[in-house]
């Protein structure tokens, strides 16, 4: 620990010295480039979330085996993963959001860092304790704790270099997303939609942690970082300006200032375009009579300029959200083909159900379709209008406060959570961990107390009837199309982050506990029961010449919580608490580490 | 599994002193000790009504479940056959933050309504109110 605080000491020195060379880029962007690394939470700017390592191939990953584990000596859930670069391996955990340095050689500990954090902080992260990773560049780790205070870390040490805090948990705002570098900043979001916290992305300076801009989800244009006649959005099947006070129109009174629309998903970044993308949550409250108008700009695809943080364009998937539908999903570039003409796209699979599809330069809106085909709220997007055709009895607002409105397909938990999709540049097709879980729903008046829940809505949970019966589905999507190439049913949600390889590969983890190896068409490979419940994402590196795949487990998140809530009458409903309490048959909590490769010869 | 057992024991034992009992002894017994009234297992007084609202708009249930039996939270089911009153109040006013417990004091609905929120949950731990959404006896 002296040897820690003494490099605290006279590292501005050093850092005095280094910036210059490096201060108009970061190192992360050439780092992803080398397949040995996972430099970046989804493995590259792009959140491809995809490997050209290829030594584990469809032909041979049934012989998959341990080849070591890592407690974190943490319990709750463990979502996100840990960065490998070079010969260290860079592992986080939920609160308290401890930080390991493994050498890759030995499996031994170089540093750790556990932040001192007020313990107040768990309740209002009611009901998990996740966060999804740390980021890396030059010689820095950055972790965003529970208390949104962003944090970077010397690489070789475990030193801290500096902090910013970026909310208060006092007012329901904490933290679970990874920090994101892109160039030489770093982006961070906020938590807190069921707090009646007001959503914003802030941009730090890689070196000092200085806020560089502070863009918000609601309000007035100059806080939006809007220019009414510069920023687009899709209009009458055109790109259009979204005009003056686009935010404060559609709100009434000042409900934008507990407006939600919070930004704690994983963004990406595309450096020809020099435009960072990332996605708005739920508007507050949860009971849809008590925000009139479409709450403008949650629930929103936002594209800004990574340099002045001005939006060049936004797309609202849901407007006037009755649903708790977030759209803070990963935001996927892919240069493929869209209905027969190759686009520089976006891909976006939203919690409302439908798989999106835009031009990532222009914003123009490309395609969106079901990639459910229980989903019931809407019946299509409008291709004109961009906006989705409510129907009207799953309706929450139609159906007013203190009504039950059931059946509703997606439910709260969205056909997908943050759980991110990979998109395989091989075949040019996304794999995408699913729910496949429905909802009753029954909004009531509530009154904002600051720091307390603000949610106003009572929810009961259960797996799509008339289907297979269980919660999940593994699919297969094509963004150029719109449609389900294939879909391989899972009893649970599938709550892990996907990986494939240029091996023919695709992997991800159940919340059984499963890491499951399935081939391109679906067909399951290789599986292992794991120590706990997975809701982590895997990733793959390479060290001496072989490759490794890793899966964080620990049980938790939302689903591992199984939030099923609000039963009608008596023991009704109880069905879908059950859809979850199964776990408890399968699995129990711990984070654990495995790590898995092929035996030597 | 030890707590479960003896809770399903305890469950069995009321459901015999209701049917020895029978309507005669019922209201006696509530009287002297139930904070709150019920019938039909969904329908109850105008206090006890409000604190399973104070239970909904907190969103309790995030924590301790819908059926109160405990998922991040600790079974209140069970917790209220051991607190005492004064021990519930304090502990939702106050929080165990520690453990994760929010401290609620800050909430007027909360404050106003403790009584009645730990009437609803007295009911629920004694097994006499359903859980899921109640309405006001007689109305």
């Amino acid at each position: 620990m002296s040897f820690s605080t003494r490099l605290i000491r006279w590292w501005p020195c050093l850092a005095l010295a280094v910036v210059p060379a490096f201060a108009a880029t970061s190192d992360v962007e050439q780092l992803t480039k080398d397949p040995k690394n996972w430099a970046m939470q989804s493995g590259n700017l792009a959140n491809h979330r995809y490997s050209e390592l290829k030594q584990i191939t469809s032909k041979n990953a049934r012989n998959l085996q341990v080849a070591w584990t890592f407690s974190t000596g943490v319990l709750r859930g463990h979502e996100g993963g840990p960065l490998v670069v070079g010969d260290t391996m860079y592992i986080h955990s939920p609160f308290p959001n401890k930080v390991f340095a493994l050498s890759l050689e030995d499996q031994s500990i170089r540093w750790k860092y556990e932040p001192k954090q007020d313990a107040t902080v768990i309740p209002v992260m009611c009901c998990d304790t996740v966060n999804r990773g740390v980021a890396y560049a030059n010689g820095k780790i950055f972790l965003q704790q529970a208390d949104t205070t962003l944090v970077a870390l010397d690489a070789k040490t475990g030193a801290e270099l500096w902090k910013n805090k970026v909310g208060d948990p006092k007012l329901g705002e904490t933290t679970t997303n990874t920090p994101h570098v892109f160039k030489d900043k770093v982006l961070t979001g906020i938590s807190g939609g069921e707090f009646g916290v007001r959503g914003r992305v802030t941009a730090h300076d890689m070196n000092t942690g200085k806020i560089l801009w502070k863009a918000y989800s609601t309000g007035p244009d100059n806080e939006l970082m809007v220019d009414p006649a510069k920023t687009m959005t899709w209009t009458d099947g055109k790109m259009a300006p979204i005009g003056p006070d686009s935010s404060l129109k559609t709100w009434k009174g000042d409900q934008w200032k507990l407006g939600g629309g919070t930004t704690w998903g994983w963004y990406s970044y595309d450096p020809a375009t020099n435009l960072v993308y990332y996605g708005t949550g739920n508007p507050s409250t949860w009971n849809p009579r008590q925000r009139p108008g479409d709450n403008k700009w949650s629930m929103t695809i936002f594209a800004r300029d990574l340099d002045t943080g001005m939006a060049k364009w936004v797309y609202q998937m849901t407007p006037h959200d009755e649903w708790d539908y977030d759209g803070v999903n990963e935001m996927i570039l892919a240069d493929i083909k869209v209905k027969g003409q190759p686009r520089k796209a976006l891909v976006h699979f939203d919690r409302n159900g439908f798989g999106y599809t835009l031009d990532r330069v222009s914003g123009e809106l490309l395609v969106a379709e079901k990639f459910d085909p229980k989903v019931n709220w809407a019946t299509h997007v409008d291709m004109k209008t961009g906006r989705p055709q409510v129907v009207a009895k799953y309706s929450t607002d139609k159906n007013g406060p203190d009504v039950n409105s059931k059946g509703i397909c997606p439910s709260a938990l969205g056909t997908k959570d943050q759980q991110p999709a990979s998109f395989n540049r091989k075949t040019g097709l996304f794999y995408v961990p699913t729910n496949h879980v429905c909802m009753d729903y029954e909004p009531f008046q509530i009154e904002y107390t600051a720091g307390q829940p603000y949610v106003g809505s009572t929810l009961s949970m259960y797996a799509a009837p008339n289907s297979h019966g269980g919660l999940g589905n593994f699919i297969a999507w094509d963004a150029g199309t719109g449609k389900i190439v294939w879909s391989k049913p899972e009893k649970f949600s599938v709550w892990s982050g996907a990986l494939s390889t240029a091996g023919d590969v695709v992997f991800y983890g159940t919340l059984e506990g499963y890491l499951k190896a399935v081939d391109l068409n679906g067909k399951e490979l290789w599986k292992f029961k794991t120590p706990s419940g997975i809701i982590g994402n895997v990733h793959t590196w390479e060290y001496k010449g072989k490759q490794y795949i890793g899966v964080l487990s620990g049980i938790g998140g939302w689903a591992g919580i199984g939030l099923a809530a609000g039963l009608t009458k008596g023991t009704e409903g109880l069905g879908a608490v059950g859809g979850y309490k199964d776990l408890a048959k399968y699995t129990e909590l711990g984070g654990v580490l495995t790590v898995f490769a092929l035996p030597d010869r | 599994m030890n707590r479960l057992t003896n809770g399903a024991i305890a469950g069995a034992a009321c459901r015999t002193l209701a049917l020895l009992c029978g309507f005669a002894c019922a209201p006696a017994f509530a009287a002297d000790t139930a904070p709150y009234q019920v019938a039909e297992g969904n329908k109850v007084d105008a206090q006890t009504l409000s604190g399973w609202k104070t239970w909904r708009a907190m969103a309790c249930e995030r924590c301790h479940g819908a059926a109160q039996e405990g998922m991040v939270g600790p079974s209140l089911v069970n917790s209220l056959k051991v607190l005492s009153k004064d021990e519930f109040k304090a502990t939702v006013l106050k929080g165990r933050i520690d453990k994760g417990m929010p401290n609620f004091d800050s909430s007027k609905m909360v404050s106003e309504n403790i009584d009645n929120l730990y009437a609803y949950l007295k009911g629920r731990s004694d097994g006499k109110i359903e859980p899921g959404r109640l309405q006001e006896i007689g109305k």
